[in-house]
């Protein structure tokens, strides 16, 4: 279960079903038990009816009427240099904290 | 006031190239790829089958900052290994060591991201067979080597000791 169709096929997995919906909501729209039930509904038949690898299922519901959300997810266009150096900073931040832990897991 | 409407999914190997390019990294991440994909045809149907919830979400970390709805992006919270999780409870698991969409969700209803109580009402209505008391952890690392050589390798050992029949990975 995924929303990044095009990564997910990339990468190439049996049995795929598509939420087109912000990352982070592959299991179906926050507080809405029924879009979460409707979404495992489908893993359920993909998973009872693909014949072949790389059967991707693509959930009908949508997340909104408005798809800028589309439009926004990492956009570059409209950040100034100087915010381009921000975001730069706090990623290099990011990643040696990410460093670090995983220098510490792998002992 | 005016709605955008696009009913194409987001390109996000290409933005994200674009985005990381913009703020100076010239080593573009490369997303895994499989010429070929195994399958395996079921035996047996859903209904009648066991099965493994797969999450790439992370336990709560003690000392390790801000995990919860709308935290900003949190490496420390990030885990390396392989991990099993009790399914008859419902402990926190958090998305906030991941690129999720933060300006348009917040990780407020961990069912949006970890459909175990689905699972659960799916198995009460008869549609699943059963559930695994464990769910199973996968680290989302960066070494595609490690991910296939020691974490899928270890998350395969952990699903046969379930003897599950079918696994449902969600991604985060």
């Amino acid at each position: 279960m995924g929303c990044a169709k095009d990564i997910v096929e990339h990468c190439g997995v049996p049995r795929f079903v598509f939420s087109d919906f912000p990352l982070g909501n592959a299991a179906g729209k926050p507080h809405d038990v029924e879009s979460q039930r409707q979404t495992l509904k489908l893993a359920l038949q993909v998973l009872d009816t693909a014949s072949a690898p790389r059967t991707t299922l693509t959930s009908p519901q949508q997340w909104s009427p408005d798809t800028q959300w589309k439009a926004d997810f990492y956009r570059i266009a409209k950040l100034s240099d100087e915010e381009l150096a921000q975001r730069r900073a706090e990623f290099d931040k990011i990643k040696a904290v990410g460093k670090e832990v995983r220098d510490q897991a792998e002992g | 006031m005016s709605q955008t409407q696009n009913s194409a999914p987001v390109n996000y190997m290409q933005r994200m190239r674009d985005y990381y390019l913009a703020l100076g990294y010239n080593n573009p991440y490369q997303w895994a790829h499989n010429a070929d994909v195994p399958f395996q045809a079921l035996t047996k149907p859903v209904r009648a089958s066991r099965i493994g919830l797969v999450t790439t979400a992370a336990p709560l970390k003690p000392g390790a900052g801000d995990q919860g709805p709308g935290a900003p992006y949190n490496a420390a919270a990030k885990f390396y290994k392989v991990y099993a999780g009790d399914a008859t409870r419902d402990d926190f698991l958090g998305i906030s060591h991941v690129s999720y969409d933060r300006d348009y969700t917040t990780a407020d209803d961990i069912g949006s991201y970890f459909p175990l109580k689905a699972l659960r009402s799916a198995k009460a209505d008869g549609h699943v067979g059963e559930l695994s008391p464990r769910f199973c952890g996968l680290p989302t690392n960066r070494s595609q080597a490690t991910t296939l050589n020691q974490d899928c390798a270890d998350l395969l050992a952990m699903l046969q000791e379930d003897e599950v029949d079918l696994a449902i990975l969600v991604a985060n």
